[in-house]
């Protein structure tokens, strides 16, 4: 039960270790499964670490603990034969309390006078049923439902808490868990009703009905009925469950590799939350890595508790450790024509990592440059992208031009800490490529990385200058789909400054 | 349904009740991640804004449990010689001087060097001994008799290699000291890490934790504490700050006013002897609860609006 729940929070996306599982059923194990919202809020502490995974968290819970009234009206208010007077009286209240909401409730109550007439016949019924029977078939079946009683003694009964760890137990055998497909409900459904043994329960119906005792068995196919829309419902919910992310997971694993000029726009909004996930998950990554001990000023205090062994002889020397600076970084994106669309997921991953990266400046250009870094810190991306769009959109792609106006903004900041990025076709309509001022960049910097969302075949072909280009950076690569920025930037932040 | 007596919720509710006389105002939520921390023994991360009571929370806690507090506050470059323990190497040094005075009178009648050594051998090791140990707080909850409640305020603030260092003592309750070997807590403190978000913690540091969320509480939960921290105030007063700094924080600020800023201009409320709050009074004393400038002038222009949506009285003029 807590392994199957446990597997659908992993299927929404919240992370559960072994050890907080063990945590959970610790958690269970205090508290009990009695209280519903105490559970979840128990469940909730030990599991959901995060904002987004406490969301997520509430979401399966509800779907998964279904609220109690909602849960049990179902199959057992069709069983109305009772043969045992009190067990009646006893359930009343329950009935009353569920007539509500099942229509048949009243037939089943008219059903339950009849049978208290003929309770006497019902009873020997009952004990010829059992007797006459194997009773080694009723115990087998009750191993393989997990539960003491048969099928039919349930639903006669109107166990509901047996019928439904019946029902949760034959889901596990039967492998409910790895439905995937929605076709596959009504198979799963009969399965399931197998497993729980309805050729048995079927059988003895039939035998009750050819004996004389249709009431019973009238009663019992009502019963029958709603165990099946009861089984459906169930089957239903969980496969909604397990489905639900799956294909959301799948969509965004397509997405991630899709060429990002071929974006929907019904796309855009799931891309957007994928990018800032991919976006949090790399700087989580990095963070750790962003400091390093360094040569440096000399640790006094540290140095000397080191070499008190050594009566203060300083054999051991402790150095001041130093933070090491983050990647500067220095982004040219084209916005023109059909770059765009990259160059905007581009800048949107970029300042997703803004946590990791604060000191980037981003220009963008087709025919001249111009910095939109200050916009970019504030702005909503749509809005800064439209606006770069009208500022520095339009006209043709020169980069010549563009590359000057980088380096005449820039070229005084770049140093050995800096890497300089570029995204763009690198096709200047024949125009002056820019290379001798890539040269200059180049001299200058750690780095000067290439993106090009073009596949690498057509590089050098037509206008583009990408080989003349190319010769002056230190990585060229292709760059078309959030799996490949993601990349990029992974490879940029490891290699630190 | 008939719902069982569940043990676990009577003492919930017990903690709930408890909190409350020390003037603590929690909710159900908060007290079933007390329950859990304590049933489990399990360190408690508490996250949520700046000023909605994550350290008061500790502290109600060691009120309410009778124990100590120790605590931690977390800042970048601590490190462990100031979380957990130093060594006294002025008093170690000093120790070294006397032990060559002595050490004559210890060797006197050694025939060989050999045999000196054995002797040496045979005193113990004093020099990283528990006396020249300088406890810090980690250490001294571990150490604690009684058990203590220890809260390491701001995790966030601290560096990854001492949140990775916590890691042995949060998943154990227990230490290594290189020098003297594995330091066991008596009793295992209840821990409080506490936490702005200003970083995002360690996967590994989170899954030792039982992890709670303090948001800003509604307007019934901040009439309580209210209620709880400002009994002087009265009611239709308490109901309008209430009223107007849940408004406020609908705002889009800098930095939206927390509970302690509500309490904090409460305070001001009665220290001013006001008996209503007109607009006068809230631009004069909006600095209480706004701590920006741009929060400040951004409230102040919509101020009349606030009033009238609180129903305060907008243009009575100062008395």
């Amino acid at each position: 039960m807590i392994a199957d729940f446990l597997r659908i929070l992993r299927a929404a996306d919240i992370q559960v270790s072994p050890a907080e599982a063990i945590d959970a059923a610790a958690v269970i194990d205090e508290i009990g499964m009695g209280d519903r919202t105490l559970l979840k809020h128990a469940l909730g502490h030990s599991l959901a670490k995060t904002e987004f995974e406490k969301q997520a968290f509430e979401e399966c819970f509800e779907s998964y603990f279904m609220p109690p009234d909602m849960k049990i009206g179902m199959p057992d208010n069709a069983a109305a034969n009772d043969d045992a007077g009190d067990a009646a009286d006893e359930s009343a209240p329950g009935d009353a309390q569920e007539a509500d909401g099942h229509p048949d409730a009243q037939d089943g109550e008219a059903q339950d006078g009849d049978a208290q007439g003929g309770q006497p016949q019902g009873g020997d019924a009952q004990g010829n049923a059992t007797g006459g029977k194997p009773s080694g078939g009723a115990e087998a079946e009750a191993d393989i439902s997990g539960a003491p009683q048969s099928l039919l003694e349930m639903v006669e009964n109107r166990d509901t808490a047996a019928l439904q760890s019946a029902m949760a137990d034959a889901a596990t055998l039967v492998g409910l868990a790895n439905a995937k497909l929605f076709t596959q409900q009504g198979m799963f459904s009969r399965r399931i009703l197998e497993q729980m043994g309805l050729t048995e329960f079927d059988r003895r119906v039939r035998e009750m009905a050819e004996g004389g005792e249709t009431d019973r068995a009238e009663a019992l196919k009502a019963g029958r009925a709603q165990l099946f829309d009861a089984v459906f419902d169930f089957v239903e919910r969980q496969i909604a469950m397990r489905t639900k992310n799956a294909g959301r997971l799948l969509r965004e694993d397509a997405l991630s590799r899709i060429r990002l000029t071929n974006l929907d726009k019904s796309d855009m909004k799931i891309m957007r939350g994928l990018i800032q996930r991919l976006a949090k998950r790399l700087a989580s990554r990095h963070s750790r890595r962003r400091k390093k001990a360094q040569r440096g000023m000399l640790d006094i205090r540290r140095t000397m508790r080191a070499n008190v062994a050594y009566d203060g002889n300083l054999f051991e020397l402790a150095w001041r450790r130093t933070k090491i600076d983050r990647p500067k970084l220095i982004v040219l994106c084209d916005v023109s024509g059909s770059v765009a669309a990259v160059s905007r997921f581009f800048l949107m991953f970029l300042y997703s990592l803004d946590e990791v990266m604060p000191k980037t400046r981003s220009f963008v250009f087709s025919n001249r440059a111009g910095e939109i870094s200050d916009m970019m810190k504030q702005g909503d991306m749509d809005e800064v992208m439209e606006q770069a769009l009208r500022q520095f959109g339009g006209g043709s792609t020169d980069y010549g031009m563009s590359l000057m106006d980088l380096a005449e903004a820039t070229l005084d900041d770049i140093d050995k800490k800096t890497t300089v990025m570029v995204l763009g076709d690198a096709r200047s309509n024949y125009g002056d490529p820019g290379h001798l001022v890539l040269k200059e960049m180049h001299e200058r910097a750690a780095r000067v990385i290439w993106l090009n969302p073009e596949p690498e075949s057509t590089w050098g072909t037509g206008d583009s200058e990408m080989k003349r280009l190319g010769a002056y950076c230190t990585h060229t690569k292709v760059c078309n789909s959030v799996k490949h920025v993601e990349r990029v930037l992974d490879d940029l932040l490891r290699l630190g400054s | 349904m008939t719902k069982s007596k569940n043990p676990a919720r009577d003492a919930i509710e017990a903690i709930l009740t408890g909190y409350e006389k020390l003037g603590y105002v929690s909710d159900e939520q908060i007290a079933t991640a007390l329950f859990l921390a304590q049933k489990l023994e399990k360190p408690l991360l508490v996250e949520g804004p700046p000023g909605v009571g994550k350290t008061e929370l500790a502290k109600a806690t060691a009120e309410y449990l009778g124990l100590d507090m120790i605590r931690l506050q977390c800042y970048e470059g601590l490190d462990e010689s100031k979380a957990l323990y130093a060594w006294q190497y002025g008093k170690q040094l000093l120790y070294t001087q006397v032990l060559k005075e002595k050490l004559g009178d210890v060797m006197q009648g050694a025939a060989t060097l050999d045999e000196s050594m054995n002797r040496l051998g045979g005193f113990e090791d004093v020099f990283f001994s528990e006396q020249f140990l300088q406890t810090r707080p980690l250490l001294q909850a571990l150490q604690s008799e009684n058990g203590t409640v220890l809260l390491i305020d701001e995790i966030d603030k601290s560096d990854d290699e001492f949140e990775a260092f916590l890691l042995e003592i949060l998943s154990d309750y227990q230490i290594s000291i290189p020098e003297l070997g594995t330091v066991k807590a008596k009793v295992p403190p209840l821990v409080f890490l506490t936490s702005n978000n200003t970083r995002e913690i360690g996967d590994a540091l989170k899954r030792r934790c039982l992890h709670l969320y303090i948001p800003f509480p509604d307007a019934a939960r901040e009439n309580n504490i209210l209620q709880a921290r400002v009994p002087e105030l009265d009611d239709t007063l308490r109901g309008h700050i209430v009223d107007f700094v849940q408004a406020v924080r609908d705002m889009d600020l800098k930095k939206p006013p927390a509970v302690s800023e509500t309490i904090d201009w409460a305070r001001t409320v009665v220290l001013l002897n006001m008996a209503v709050l007109d607009s006068e009074f809230v631009k004069n004393t909006l600095n209480v609860l706004l701590k920006f400038k741009s929060d400040i002038e951004n409230v102040e222009g919509e101020l009349a609006r606030l009033m009238r949506e609180t129903q305060m009285t907008p243009d009575t003029p100062i008395q």
